[in-house]
């Protein structure tokens, strides 16, 4: 890296939600570090639950106090003699969802993140239908009309509009179109923004409005998403923006007839999407666990050979129906994710703050974990499921990284390779 | 380290000359080595009734980023057996992995050096997704590996081309990039034609302008093709020429070559760039125009992209042919992007049938090819992996090159249009064990710059296959007897028995001082994100690659 360079930018990319920032900086000097040239309130708080700790980091067994060699031994020996593990939350990075892949192919445990069943809507779409994307920038610079579909983004994702180019002086303001969702508040003055409210079924409207950008003939239509398919079609290059957490049971229904009509526009002008979600390390395990085995997350190695069941290895449910009976939860990016409930015996590597947002259990072994991209280095892919951004460490706690304690363990149980 | 002596075994070594004779080969600290014959070594093996040829080169394999992983996750149906999981590998030194056409990393390698393969490349490293690239393919085990940049559909090229710039800019540039990416070499995928794509056009011919930046194709490949040879780089320019599939398309490759100018060029996947429009259907093999060309053209080498018969899936940059191609996916469903003002990708699933008129013709003109082309040292053997097939029918592959009596039974079984009117019945040419040889690991070493690789002498790396002479060429190229990577046995009897990590290859152009700073001066936000990451050092490569050797290729400019 050129000194020239560095010094004229911030060296900080922020890890707390799939956009990646990497326009602002952080300060990390005080016991909260804080956000320099934004005001984030996403990155924010999460930031407030990683002040540093008074307290050294303490690895802790059935509530007791341990070392770190006492934790990760006694973390293995139970591992080792669980039937059937579950890994869940992999909030991790590319590092730790290497080591992981290693562990669970030993241990033949079934893997799936916290944000699972959003995260499978797009896995089940992309398998049965396929999809047209766009990358961050390029929705900057070709985007004549962004529609939101049953998502603001700028509620969960408050930079967005941000990270696509749109907020610098003299930068591009196309239209937005917000459908089924009322236009945020606090929008810059300079777009032009609409909102289109047909129906309360997310699942009509995106139908109706397919069949209208399909120029199918259509009796009774909707006023204003005819209006819209219109636009639509007529738009050298729209985006359609969505966001899979927050769509109801069923999304990769959804998600299919969204890629549809992407396909439709692409036949006679342009057309691309984008998903907002894969957060705290989903979509980066996903993409690692599928380069390595061929096939992506809720796969387990069993008996029969790699079984992929994107709905039956849902976490939730195998915690509920008793169907496991370990739990590995690994959520090394937000100390409030602690993991569901559930009769299993547990291992769990989170932040250090994360020791007192644990539920009493009785068997559960806490080993506190480095945050990447806080203090430690890492890489996570972004949103747009392509570009892998570095992450580097803002300050140094000692802490142990999840490829570390991941890969310890595994060495631990034994087996091979 | 354990030394070996390699007895009996008759060796295939075009790079030296050596054409059959039987000759001993000493591993020694991962090299071979010219020592006494009564030396005494750790380990002898008597290898009579073997062949041995250098280890395989695959230098066009989509093994690693952004469209592979699409690929997999495109394609369950690849990583199962009907409704059913397919079974673990019953190999315990193998992790979990799976699937034909889109295998996972793990299984990528493991089947590479099952076939006497170690060493493949990825030729379609898009430079924002440069990352993804060298991850993945530092999780392909046991082989070593590189990659191509793609250029030639970004923006700040584009930009640069329309305003007319200093080459000494461009070829800055080209070196810049490659430097940041840890490529080995340059590729361009449909030139300007992918960018163009993006703004609705939906062809774009060799000297057709792009509508937004008014350059052409011929433009973008002799400029690149320019700071390719300038800077030194030991691989030409890696060409994926405009109208991929298209009948007739045979204009717009000979064009191509054209556009070079007599400068050094590789095309690639020629098979799908060899296409006429004649016959009844309009579409007619052009291998024997394009072989002419070859011929004629030394400046020019080719890899061939055969496609096989069966499942597979396309993955390619080419979004602007892919996208027209799409109603033809089978299963029909397909993923196409966008990517950061930088490049773009299409994936489609594909099914190639021995009855339909274009595949099997398809089959035809990619074999013609191979036997067409005079001079073997400029062809290569491909299938693109997996667009015209997956890399694990290279055996069958080259069988149908070796022999002429099962080409001819297979031909037989195709379209019976293809089949009465193939040239490809009149050809005898059987390639020999040293033309194969030549084709899969001495030519493309050369191709690539690796003077101590693809070929057997002394200081050369000691990766060496070794093939039991029995049955046909098919089951003999299925599993060798042994595989060495670097002095150290990986595979014995066609099975895994060590898992080793492979090392990355990647040039290392000579950039003037401050070319560093002008770049990412005006560089924009897009092509992945801000300068301060821009460039993968060699810690970071090392921790993509799972702490691989890295193996610098220095460049020596050069004047055109």
């Amino acid at each position: 890296m050129p000194p020239s360079a560095a010094s004229t930018e911030p060296a900080w990319t922020c890890p707390f939600c799939p956009l990646l920032c990497d326009d602002f900086a952080l300060d990390a000097a005080g016991a909260v570090p804080a956000l320099l040239g934004s005001d984030c309130p996403r990155a924010m708080a999460a930031l407030r639950r990683h002040a540093r700790q008074a307290a050294p980091a303490q690895a802790r067994i059935d509530g007791q106090p341990a070392s770190l060699d006492e934790a990760i031994a006694e973390a293995a020996r139970r591992l080792a003699g669980w039937r059937q593990p579950l890994f869940g939350g992999l909030g991790t990075d590319i590092a730790g969802a290497r080591a992981l892949y290693r562990l669970a192919a030993r241990t033949g445990a079934i893997c799936d993140a916290a944000d699972g069943d959003a995260l499978m809507a797009g896995v089940r779409a992309q398998q049965d239908r396929g999809q047209y994307t766009a990358t961050l920038a390029e929705v900057g610079a070709r985007a004549d009309l962004v529609v939101f579909v049953d998502t603001d983004a700028v509620s969960r994702f408050p930079e967005f509009l941000a990270r696509c180019g749109f907020n610098g002086p003299g930068g591009p303001t196309p239209p937005l179109v917000f459908v089924g969702v009322p236009v945020p508040p606090g929008l810059p003055a300079a777009f032009k923004a609409q909102a289109v409210v047909a129906s309360d079924d997310p699942f009509a409207d995106l139908q109706q409005l397919a069949a209208l950008v399909a120029a199918q003939r259509m009796r009774d239509a909707h006023p204003a998403l005819a209006a819209l398919a219109g636009r639509l079609r007529s738009a050298r290059y729209a985006v359609l923006v969505w966001e899979p957490a927050s769509l109801p049971a069923h999304a990769a229904l959804w998600a299919e007839a969204l890629q549809r009509l992407v396909a439709t526009l692409n036949r006679t002008t342009r057309a691309a999407s984008v998903a907002l979600g894969g957060g705290d390390g989903a979509a980066s395990v996903n993409q690692v666990f599928t380069w390595l085995s061929g096939l992506p997350l809720r796969t387990r190695a069993g008996p029969d050979g790699l079984e992929h069941e994107p709905l039956r290895f849902g976490a939730a449910r195998l915690l509920a129906n008793g169907a496991v009976d370990g739990l590995l939860w690994i959520a090394s990016f937000d100390p409030s994710r602690v993991p569901p409930p559930g009769g299993a015996s547990r291992i769990v590597l989170g932040p250090p703050a994360m020791a007192e947002r644990l539920p009493a259990a009785p068997a559960t072994v806490f080993i506190p974990v480095a945050t990447p991209g806080l203090n430690a280095p890492g890489h996570l892919f972004r949103t747009d499921g392509i570009v892998v951004v570095p992450l580097v460490a803002a300050r140094d706690d000692g802490l142990a990284g999840v490829p570390e304690v991941v890969a310890r363990l595994a060495e631990l149980v034994g087996g091979a390779p | 380290m354990t030394t070996y002596r390699l007895r009996g075994a008759r060796l295939f070594d075009p790079t030296n000359g050596v054409d059959g004779q039987v000759r001993d080969i000493v591993m020694r600290d991962g090299r071979l080595a010219d020592l006494d014959p009564r030396a005494p070594v750790d380990e002898e093996i008597d290898a009579g009734g073997n062949i041995a040829m250098a280890g395989g080169i695959d230098l066009h394999s989509h093994i690693g980023g952004g469209k592979v992983n699409l690929a997999r996750l495109l394609m369950p149906e690849d990583h199962r057996r009907g409704a059913e999981p397919l079974p673990l590998p019953g190999n315990p030194l193998e992790l979990p992995s799976c699937g034909h056409c889109a295998p996972g990393t793990l299984a990528t390698g493991y089947r590479y050096a099952e076939m006497g393969y170690t060493a493949a490349f990825e030729p379609a490293m898009v430079a924002s997704n440069a990352r993804q690239a060298h991850f993945e393919m530092g999780d392909v085990p046991i082989i070593d590996h590189g990659a191509y940049v793609m250029l030639g559909n970004d923006e700040p090229f584009l930009q640069m081309l329309a305003a007319g710039e200093d080459p000494k800019r461009l070829r800055e540039y080209v070196g810049w990039t490659i430097h940041a990416t840890k490529a080995l070499g340059v590729k361009v995928v449909n030139p300007a034609g992918i960018s163009a794509f993006k703004f609705n056009q939906r062809r774009l011919d060799v000297d057709e302008r792009h509508a937004h930046w008014q350059v052409t194709p011929r433009q973008v490949v002799g400029a690149l093709a320019r700071a390719v040879q300038e800077l030194g780089l030991a691989h030409p320019l890696h060409i994926h020429a405009s109208n991929l599939g298209v009948a007739g398309n045979i204009d717009s490759t000979l064009a191509t070559i054209a556009a070079l100018d007599g400068l050094p060029g590789h095309l690639t996947h020629v098979q799908f760039h060899s296409y006429g429009r004649e016959g009844p259907r309009k579409f007619s093999s052009a291998a024997l125009a394009l072989a002419e060309a070859v011929d004629a053209h030394p400046n020019v080498s080719i890899d061939i992209g055969q496609i096989l018969f069966g499942q597979t899936v396309t993955a390619s940059g080419d979004t602007m042919r892919q996208a027209a191609n799409a109603d033809l996916a089978s299963p029909r469903k397909w993923i196409g992007a966008d990517i950061e003002c930088d490049a773009g990708c299409g994936v489609l699933p594909f099914r190639y049938r021995e009855q339909s008129y274009v595949n099997a013709l398809q089959w035809t003109i990619g074999l013609e090819l191979f036997l067409r082309v005079r001079d073997p040292w400029r062809v290569v053997l491909t299938t693109d992996h997996p667009n015209g097939a997956p890399f694990t029918s290279y055996p069958h592959l080259i069988r149908l090159l070796m022999d002429k009596a099962f080409r001819d039974e297979q031909l037989a079984r195709l379209h019976p249009d293809v089949a009465a009117q193939s040239p490809l019945r009149e050809m005898t040419r059987e390639l020999s064990l040293y033309e194969i040889a030549i084709m899969t690991r001495a030519a493309p070493a050369r191709l690539l710059g690796l003077a101590d690789r693809g070929h057997l002498g002394a200081g050369a790396a000691a990766d060496v296959a070794v093939y039991r002479e029995e049955g046909d060429a098919e089951s003999m190229f299925s599993r060798p007897s042994w595989v060495f990577k670097d002095g150290r046995p990986v595979v014995r009897d066609g099975r895994v028995v060590a898992t080793p990590t492979g090392a990355v290859h990647f040039a290392v152009p000579e950039l003037d001082a401050g070319v560093e700073t002008k770049i990412l001066g005006r560089r924009s936000r897009s092509l992945g994100g801000p300068p301060r990451w821009a460039v993968i050092g060699h810690d970071e490569l090392c921790g993509c690659c799972n702490g691989g050797r890295l193996l610098p290729a220095a460049c020596v400019a050069r004047s055109v």
